[in-house]
């Protein structure tokens, strides 16, 4: 370790307020990184800990305006009055989302842009370029288009385009939000090892249990602006609200035995295999005669009663086998059937009456002015009269308990309020079965609890299907779950039976979790998969 | 807060503006290509068009000028169709001029405001057609009448048209987006 | 939806030439083209034009779409208007002249008095050259010139930076938002929409592709606040930029542009020194009409 006075970063009472806001987002914070650690910031949304970083890495002040006092350090000298050009070269940082960092088209390109907002000579960029490609192995990716790079890959490029500027400090805003269980970890792993190398690791994330795994020195808690714990990461099970943050499971098993929750319920109606609601029929698919099969000879029956979950890593095949439940997309070979009807005869748009999909970005389709019309678009487009229309809507709005807002522009909610609304604006056409992809992408663990909870509790659907790669998000909704391998779908059954082989997971891209295994070791009292919380119910 | 509004402002969030429009732009303009107008010469029936009429409005005159102008080069590019200078400045200028009344918007969802806009629509479709238009007199020699009828026309009003009913909509969806608060 | 560029290296004489040159040559020619309606000047000058699109080495498979365009240009300009029509040409063809049928012509058993005349057909041609040889050059630009070297040209012409950086990030950004495009269409089909709808008036027709619109521009505004702190981030802006694609000028390509150079200079002082810019009709041409 270092000489205490040249730390790498220091930062003393730090506040902040931004112009737009009344209250500040970050109060007289105090907090220390070293040389060679991982320091592991969590906190549910809003605790301030994005604006932190925006401190620690000059996007404020220079592009958020607020009021700033106290002070950071950076080996030991004032950031105060340096432009970002200069922070760059000590402080990088690799933002949430890869898609949106990527300004390069071509991998190269990308490593290289902000050596070339440095002006630097073209060989000496090339070196550079080459050395932080080769760091992260991914060498082989120089010459590619960014664009049709895999999740995993993008992210680790748009780590190289960070190392390639040589920052001592390496700031990581939720880097896990996008990525699959097996990317994720392979992506921590890296962080890991940058830290080994003298890197000054802070990783902002609330999927603690994942970062947990590589072992961070130290964790930081913050809440409402606030550091309410700073130190070893087993303490921090002990102080934060084991609702706003996922634990361990074991740990909110024990925290949640003095109340635990009752268990949870779906409102789907009961199982009933006389009349399947969709059947796919040994569909094949290709998206092009030139191009690989994606689908290969799947076989699959939904009936009512079930909350079905489609596991599978990123270009598995998900997205292509939940399209032709809708119709988006036609079987190459093989048939799929909804309601007795084969998708090819019919439009999507008579599909929609069976299935109503839910895509993952609810910013993706909202359009319109108010949240009533949005609502009443689809009943609308299926030629509802004005009456039915009116009623479904307000059924619709009801159902996800968001009454006060139908005047609202839709695009004007929260985030959370609006992925509400898209499920709204799909109840709205009384679609039997109900399916989402990724339905808790961007959402924190109390909002995305809340959120499945009010969703899978809500009457009017048959059947409720989501895709998902969150294996814990699948074992405590759904009472069947599908898993997808390179097209074909290589496990069926109920979670107990799909998610007992460990070695079969990871074989198919998936990590088992605290969760999985607690509820392995006292399935023989619960009979059942469900939430730590509600497991506390069969314990002391 | 109202930050203050400079009308030829040009850092970092302008050019990702700028490039997003001028992006967006193309990959509408090629998704909608195939709707041609018979006989319009180089123009073809874009509802693309409103791109750079609303990114002058929200984001300043540079921001629209280039949307237009960088964004006609792409999806002329992108359609195989070469590269034609003035039609591409004709772009442009649809989308700058409708971006000269960028400082004097604060509610992009008033009345008011979208009666200017519209009224800056029609202004700039016919500024951008016009010198679009009257080029084609210069390069290739055509007459007046041919302008008008075989040039002007045949871009200027769906231009119009396209720019009146949906830039309205692209301002209250906007409107909407700005309440949630973010960087300025 | 799927976009792609049709650039592609092909190993032809054109690929050699430096993009800067390429773009001096090509707007060298574009002014000397405009600035004269000399035939024998335009001759030469579409001759030029012939041999630069043939160091391209493009085929007319590729190529189709855009001349498909050109031509629908020319017909409309010269057919309808400049020969059908009998319009002022720009004020370039005189008006009177000699008339190619001064007895009418009889079709279907009518007599017709179009005003056609030999000095208009002498004219169509030369538009045709102009026209033409233009479209030769920049019809090859998308086939022919690397999407990856735009912003290095242009800031390297003199543009500045941001705006010459402005092209790289919007060139990176199309298929992601060719991609938002698809999504938001999947989105909305799945609320039974339908694009190919045609109920009701042109105003409906229009607010139809509203519901696309409206998500996918948005979306990518919302998108753009990440993507200049991640610019930000990396010191964009704040220093001279340098590129990495890389440019380098050969003796040939000085002579490319000093070539562009001469046809601007010689074609100027013909059409301002000389006054050889006029349109005239060679006497051989009236003779073939009488």
């Amino acid at each position: 370790m270092t000489e205490p006075q040249v730390l790498p970063l220091v930062i003393r009472d730090l506040s902040f307020r931004y112009n737009s806001r009344g209250t500040p987002a970050i109060k007289n914070l105090n907090l220390e990184l070293h040389s060679g650690e991982v320091l592991l910031l969590a906190g549910s949304s809003g605790c301030g800990k994005t604006t932190l970083m925006r401190c620690i890495n000059g996007l404020i002040p220079e592009a958020y305006h607020g009021e700033m006092t106290g002070d950071i350090l950076l080996y030991g000298e004032s950031v105060r009055g340096n432009t970002l050009a200069d922070i760059s070269q000590n402080v990088g940082t690799l933002l949430q989302d890869p898609e949106r960092q990527i300004l390069g088209t071509y991998v190269l390109n990308e490593v290289c842009f902000g050596l070339e907002s440095l002006g630097m000579e073209r060989s000496e960029m090339i070196r550079r370029g080459e050395e932080a490609l080769k760091r992260l192995n991914i060498l082989h990716l120089r010459d590619k288009e960014t664009f049709g790079t895999s999740g995993g890959e993008k992210q680790k490029v748009a780590l190289a385009g960070v190392l390639a500027m040589q920052p001592k400090i390496l700031l990581l805003d939720e880097p896990l939000a996008s990525l699959d269980p097996a990317s994720a970890h392979e992506a921590l792993l890296a962080f890991r090892q940058l830290a080994d190398e003298g890197l000054a690791v802070m990783i902002v994330e609330h999927r603690l249990e994942d970062v947990l795994a590589i072992h961070p020195e130290r964790v930081v808690y913050m809440e409402d602006g606030e550091i309410t714990y700073q130190g070893e990461p087993a303490g921090l099970s002990q102080v934060v609200d084991y609702h706003k943050i996922k634990l361990p499971a074991a740990d909110v098993l024990a925290r949640a035995k003095d109340a635990p929750e009752t268990e949870f319920v779906p409102a789907v109606p009961p199982l009933d295999y006389s009349k399947p609601l969709i059947e796919f029929k040994e569909v094949g698919f290709r998206y092009h005669e030139d191009l690989p099969e994606v689908l290969h000879g799947v076989n699959l029956n939904v009936h009512a009663g079930e909350v079905i979950a489609i596991l599978g890593h990123n270009g598995s095949g998900k997205t292509t086998l939940v399209k032709h439940a809708l119709g988006l997309l036609k079987p190459t070979r093989g048939s799929v059937l909804l309601e007795g009807v084969e998708s090819k005869s019919t439009t999507v748009a008579k599909a929609a009456r069976t299935v109503g999909y839910v895509f993952q970005s609810p910013t993706q389709m909202l359009f319109a002015p108010t949240v009533q019309d949005e609502l009443a678009f689809g009943p609308k487009n299926l030629g509802f009269d004005k009456e039915t229309i009116q009623e479904n809507v307000r059924w619709a709005i009801q159902s996800v308990h968001l009454e006060e807002e139908l005047g609202t522009p839709p695009l004007a909610l929260s985030f959370g309020q609006q992925k509400r609304v898209s499920i709204a604006s799909v109840l709205s056409m009384r679609s039997r079965i109900l399916m989402m992809d990724e339905p808790t992408a961007g959402q924190d663990y109390w909002n995305y609890q809340s959120f499945m909870d009010t969703i899978l509790q809500m009457p009017g659907f048959d059947s409720i299907i989501f895709i998902t790669h969150d294996l814990d998000l699948a074992l405590t909704y759904a009472n069947r779950i599908i898993v997808l391998f390179d097209g074909r779908i290589v496990a069926d059954g109920t979670p107990q039976d799909v998610l007992k082989d460990t070695e079969q997971l990871l074989k198919w891209r998936l990590l088992p979790t605290s969760l999985l295994e607690l509820n392995f070791r006292m399935f023989p009292q619960t009979g059942k998969f469900q939430r730590a919380e509600a497991l506390a119910r069969y314990i002391g | 807060m109202q930050e203050k509004k400079s009308l030829w402002k040009f850092g970092t969030k302008q050019v990702v503006y700028a490039a997003i429009g001028a992006a967006l732009y193309a990959v509408l303009a090629y998704a909608t290509n195939m709707i041609q107008l018979p006989g319009a010469g180089n123009v073809s029936f874009r509802p693309a068009v409103v791109i750079p009429m609303f990114f002058g409005i929200a984001f300043g005159p540079i921001v629209g000028f280039i949307a237009g102008f960088v964004g006609n080069i792409l999806a002329d590019l992108l359609s195989g169709y070469g590269f034609w200078f003035w039609w591409d400045l004709g772009n442009g200028l649809l989308g700058l001029v409708p971006g000269l009344i960028y400082p004097l918007i604060q509610d992009y969802k008033a009345g008011k405001s979208i009666l200017l806009a519209e009224l800056f629509v029609v202004l700039g479709s016919a500024v951008g057609m016009g010198v679009a238009a009257l080029s084609e007199m210069w390069v290739s020699g055509a007459d007046m009448n041919t302008v008008i009828f075989a040039n002007f026309l045949p871009a200027f009003i769906p231009d119009v048209v396209n720019g009146l009913v949906l830039v309205p909509l692209l301002m209250i969806a906007y409107a909407a987006v700005t309440q949630r608060s973010g960087r300025s | 939806m799927l976009v792609s560029w049709h650039y592609k290296y092909r190993g032809s004489p054109m690929d050699q030439i430096d993009p800067r040159a390429r773009w001096i040559f090509s707007f060298a020619f574009l002014v000397a083209a405009t600035s004269t309606w000399n035939s024998s000047m335009l001759a030469v000058l579409f001759l030029i034009a012939v041999i630069w699109y043939s160091l391209g080495r493009t085929s007319w498979k590729e190529t189709r779409r855009g001349w498909t365009l050109v031509l629908i240009m020319l017909f409309t300009m010269i057919v309808v208007n400049t020969i059908i029509t009998g319009g002022g040409a720009g004020g370039v063809v005189p008006e009177g002249g000699q008339l190619v049928w001064p007895e009418g012509l009889r079709l279907f058993g009518k007599l017709l008095k179009p005003g056609l005349t030999v000095d208009r057909i002498w004219f169509a041609l030369c538009q045709l050259m102009r026209i033409g040889g233009i479209s030769m050059f920049f019809i090859l630009i998308p086939y022919t010139m690397d999407s990856r070297s735009y912003g290095a040209t242009f800031s390297k012409l003199g543009l500045p930076d941001k705006l010459a950086y402005t092209i790289e990030l919007a060139i990176r950004f199309i298929p992601s938002l060719a991609r938002s495009f698809s999504i938001t269409l999947d989105a909305q089909r799945a609320r039974a929409f339908e694009l190919d709808d045609v109920k009701g008036g042109i105003v409906r027709k229009i607010g139809r592709i509203a519901p696309l619109i409206i998500p996918v521009t948005m979306n990518a505004i919302l998108s753009s606040e990440d993507i200049a702190n991640a610019m930000d981030l990396r010191g964009f802006g704040q220093r001279k930029r340098t590129w990495l694609f890389e440019l380098k000028y050969h003796w040939w390509d000085y002579a490319v542009i000093a070539f562009g150079l001469l046809i601007v200079a010689v074609s100027l002082i013909l059409v301002y020194g000389y006054k050889l810019g006029a349109f005239t009709v060679p006497p051989f041409f009236y003779q073939l009409f009488q």
